[in-house]
């Protein structure tokens, strides 16, 4: 066996276990402002150096834990993205106001684990390896999510994604169990042979359909995602930044996985995702519109784009698979710009409403523009990543035959605009009742304000080198199934 | 097709004198603003020479495609950068040019913002310019967003007249037309089997079966159509235009409509022949509606941009009009049509901004004898009003004629309804003219400033090449018969 190719995990395990040390040990007293910039800077350095560690066991190939654990290109591309995604998320949290200082080790702490039980989640082969890694990263998120300062709301979030929460993971066990009782066997690549012709089974659907649940539950797809507006709502923003940005990623990879190794064959699951799908971005769409609050439009606006990926999935091809890996790191690279904003706007940590962004182009262009892109990239008008990840996700939809379900998804981005719209004319038209002071911005946010907009806009017009990584990462999803 | 490759890229020269420009725009502190109108001058004016020489250059006995750049983009689905112009482009690209150049100059005395106006401008007009000469499906629609992509903004800030709302109504309306667009698109590109998106590849007689085509065409007719100001997906058109800043008005109705009527030619009608064939009686009826309704509910408006407004729904009815015949003269009217009416609504528009920005009111009956105090000013609105008209000597004389005649042909009925309309709404066109610019002179602007020679050259660019056109039309037609007559000769019949 060969350790090596699970550098990622052993690395992030490390690194959780050195701020579980070190809740035990240093604990920096209120006001006290070099140790929350201690841990701060701790924390960034462990992340980006996760990163490399990423990078450098990017083509590791392999098995561990008597195969319920392999490593190929696909979880390692999905892994990248999650380190990614955890950087970018401790680069904004410099000023995590509604944690209580003396918590925040316990916040990295978790943070990091979460991230471990992500990273294993995308390499898990083995429904009990996935069940578990899916329940640790849960339960690191339950906890983020009942830090916040402010008692009632964080609990009352805490508990209602705890609740939902435990609900889908019942609904995935049973679905679980009935797949390993009609199937004989729990390792997904075995469950591929055997699956494709027993489509005709009752069981074997509704298991499958179950299982999809509990991963349904990480990604907010209905009926699943009732959770999710309350959650990011009674989040700490920069909780609410890593649920929407690397927790999504995860969900896509795993349910990309069940789905390419289980699902081939079934017209019947393919018809239930597509109801599914519709019914998401429906929902999410229309719901959205007529919120206040910043972070529960961008939970809805989820809950529409889990819509999406969906018909990436549902097309069950090489051409879809790559294309819904593509619009992951699209996801990951606009949440997180809008969510950055929405930090940036809120140094004591409370909830953003949308009038709020009044005057915005006034008192910081940067992060006025930096919106405004990552809103346009959401919707999907080109030249952002968004456009790109819709336009594959739609081309291989249609190759497919699915017309009408695309020209449904296109008269949602449509709809979704009109609520985009309203946010950007209160960051671009609206002016604040009293003038508010010019925000400032340090030089390292301009910069990753900077580089988010770039990236959308270069990602989206020059695609061709990342749909190329997509495409290699969806290779082995298609290996002998 | 026959395709010239380029010995200079100057079509990508004239989308980079667009990004370029934006990029120095957004460079530039705000505070100078004359310095920022200086740039956007220059690179608009490196924009408008480009394509007059394209213009010009363009090899009127040879016609395909010429001035082609070719550069794979995403290989696995066969998307590249492919540009090219033909005879139906070359008029469209000029057009650009000329109504950018003066959109800029127009917007000279803008104080807010500048800064961001401008570069929101700049990125509006890439995308317009990039539609017209691209030959890949793929990036003809992302010109087409990128060219809706500032458009909220253009009008939410700058706008006057229910800015908010016609805004909004604008861009989902425009959005809606993408909605449709794209599936098609896609859809023609998974049912040729080539995997290309290159336009000139899937304009091959004979690669879609009549029902693809009768399916695509509808959807891309819609689609564009609703950007074309088609009845009855115009509704947005005369808000918007109203709501928009003059600068953007004139790209709006001289540009941005002439994308839609454009995107049908290019991607309706020459990749679905048969469908167009099939639906030329549907689109001949819309279009006629469009022309009356347009003219009549003109009639009935008080507010000097929405008499502008429905005039250009009735006007890019003939443009419909001219399409749905389905005969060389149809096209060619049809294109130029849309060169003449995307010039003369932009000189209309930018006329009236002269005269609102020193008025402040749009409403006919609030103005009055204007051409006595301010008679430049004011005359060239009358020369945009008579070229509207349809007056000889001024280019949509032709554009109207050629396209009526074709009609007559093919719909007799339809040409003549249409015919008496626009004669009709030209008698009121000259009452507009006459009660806004004529009788007794309103005392409270007896001390308006006569426009200067540097604020007037918009204004003078846009008659003079009115003017030329009307005396000689055939500048403009030789070209779009480079285009329009192989088409036809390689139409299945």
């Amino acid at each position: 066996m060969n350790w090596m190719i699970a550098g990622p995990e052993i690395f992030y395990f490390a690194a959780s276990l050195w701020f579980l040390l070190l809740t035990f040990t240093a604990q920096p007293k209120p006001a006290q402002n070099g140790g929350r910039r201690r841990e701060y800077l701790t924390a960034i350095f462990l992340a980006s150096l996760g990163i490399l560690v990423c990078l450098a066991s990017v083509h590791a190939q392999g098995w561990l834990f008597t195969r319920g654990f392999s490593v190929d290109f696909f979880s390692q591309v999905f892994k990248t993205l999650l380190s990614l995604g955890l950087f970018l998320i401790v680069c904004i949290c410099g000023q995590i106001n509604d944690i209580e200082d003396r918590r925040h080790n316990e916040f990295y702490f978790l943070l990091f684990t979460c991230t471990l039980a992500l990273m294993l989640l995308v390499s898990a082969d083995h429904l009990l390896s996935i069940y578990v890694s899916l329940e640790l990263s849960s339960y690191s998120l339950y906890i983020l999510v009942a830090l916040r300062k402010k008692r009632g709301q964080g609990l009352e979030a805490g508990i209602k994604y705890f609740l939902i929460g435990s609900f889908a993971s019942a609904v995935m066990l049973f679905g679980m169990a009935l797949l390993y009782s009609s199937a004989g066997t729990a390792y997904l690549p075995e469950m591929a042979k055997v699956l494709p012709g027993m489509m005709a089974s009752p069981a074997v659907v509704t298991g499958l359909l179950f299982t999809l649940g509990g991963f349904f539950f990480k990604l907010a797809v209905f009926p699943f995602h009732f959770w999710a507006p309350d959650t990011y709502q009674g989040a700490s923003n920069q909780v609410a930044a890593y649920i929407a940005t690397a927790s999504k990623v995860a969900g896509i990879a795993i349910i990309l996985r069940v789905v390419a190794s289980a699902g081939q064959g079934s017209t019947y699951l393919v018809h239930v995702l597509v109801i599914l799908s519709v019914v998401s971005m429906t929902l999410g769409n229309l719901a959205a519109m007529v919120q206040k609050d910043m972070k529960r439009l961008l939970a809805f606006s989820t809950v529409a784009h889990s819509g999406y990926v969906l018909i990436g999935i549902l097309v069950l091809d090489a051409a879809g698979y790559s294309a819904t890996i593509f619009y992951a790191l699209a996801l990951l690279a606009m949440k997180f710009t809008a969510f950055m904003v929405v930090v940036e706007l809120t140094p004591d940590g409370r909830n953003l409403q949308i009038e709020e962004l009044a005057g915005l182009h006034r008192r910081s262009p940067l992060m006025a523009l930096a919106l405004l892109v990552a809103l346009f990239s959401l919707a999907g008008i080109p030249p952002t990543i968004g456009f790109t990840g819709k336009f594959l996700i739609f081309t291989a939809a249609i190759q497919k035959g699915y017309v009408a379900l695309v020209i449904i998804a296109m008269v949602n981005v449509v709809i979704s605009l009109y609520y985009y719209l309203l946010v950007i004319k209160a960051a671009y038209l609206l002016e604040p009742a009293e003038a508010l002071p010019p925000l400032v911005v340090s030089f390292p946010k301009k910069l990753l304000a900077g580089l988010s907009i770039a990236v959308i806009v270069v990602a989206g017009f020059f695609p061709w080198w990342l749909i190329q990584i997509a495409q290699a990462a969806a290779q082995p999803l298609m290996l002998g199934r | 097709m026959q395709m010239e490759p380029a010995s200079f890229p100057f079509l990508s020269a004239i989308l980079l004198s667009c990004v370029v420009g934006m990029m120095a725009i957004i460079l530039i502190p705000e505070e100078r603003q004359l310095l920022i109108k200086q740039v956007s001058g220059v690179f608009s004016g490196i924009s408008l020479l480009l394509s007059l020489y394209v213009f010009f250059a363009f090899n009127r006995s040879l016609g395909g495609v010429q001035f082609v750049e070719h550069l794979n983009w995403i290989p696995s689905l066969g998307i590249s950068y492919f540009n090219g112009v033909d005879g139906f482009s070359v008029p469209n690209i000029l057009l650009t040019g000329i109504v950018f150049f003066t959109g800029v100059l127009t917007m000279w005395e803008l104080k807010t913002r500048v800064k961001e106006y401008f570069a929101l401008y700049f990125l509006l007009v890439a995308g317009v310019y990039g539609l017209f000469m691209s030959m890949d499906l793929f990036f003809i629609f992302v010109w087409y967003d990128v060219s809706l992509f500032p458009m909220y903004l253009l009008i939410a800030v700058w706008g006057t007249t229910r800015k908010e709302y016609g805004a909004m109504k604008l861009t989902l309306y425009l959005l809606a037309g993408s909605a449709l667009i794209l599936p098609a698109i896609i859809f023609l590109w998974a049912k040729s089997g080539l995997n290309t998106f290159s336009f000139v590849l899937l304009m091959h007689p004979g690669l879609f079966t009549p029902s693809v085509q009768k399916f695509a065409f509808l959807l891309l007719f819609l689609g564009f159509g609703i950007l074309a100001g088609v009845w009855p997906l115009h509704t947005w058109s005369p808000d918007g235009h109203v709501a928009a800043p003059h600068g953007v008005s004139m790209v709006h109705a001289g540009v941005l409509m002439k994308i839609g009527a454009f995107g049908v030619l290019r991607v309706a009608i020459m990749l679905c022949p048969l469908g167009w064939i099939y639906w030329a009686k549907l689109m001949a009826v819309l279009a006629v509606i469009g022309i009356i309704y347009g003219a009549l509910v003109g009639l009935r408006q008080t507010d000097l941009k929405y008499v502008i407004g429905y005039s250009s729904v009735s006007h890019m009815g003939v443009v419909g009009l001219g399409l749905s015949t389905v005969t060389v003269e149809g096209l060619n009217g049809a294109v130029f049509q849309m060169f003449a009416h995307g010039i003369m609504t932009a000189l209309l528009f930018s006329s009236v901004g002269y005269i609102y920005d020193r008025t402040h009111t749009k409403m006919i009956p609030e103005l009055g004898g204007l051409s006595r105090v301010v008679p430049v000013a004011s005359a060239f609105f009358i020369v945009a009003a008579l070229a509207g008209i349809g007056l000889p000597g001024l280019a949509n004389f032709w554009g109207e004629l050629v396209v009526f005649l074709a009609a007559f042909k093919v719909y007799p009925l339809f040409g003549v309804i249409a015919v008496v309309t626009l004669v009709v709404s030209a008698l009121f066109m000259l009452r507009v003219v006459q009660k806004a610019f004529y009788g007794p002179a309103n005392p409270r602007y007896a001390g308006l400033q006569d426009v200067t020679l540097w604020l007037g050259t918009p204004r003078i660019i846009l008659a003079a090449v009115l003017l030329i056109l009307g005396l000689y039309p055939s500048l403009l037609f030789n070209v779009i018969r480079t285009a329009s007559v192989p088409f036809m000769n390689g139409l299945p019949r």
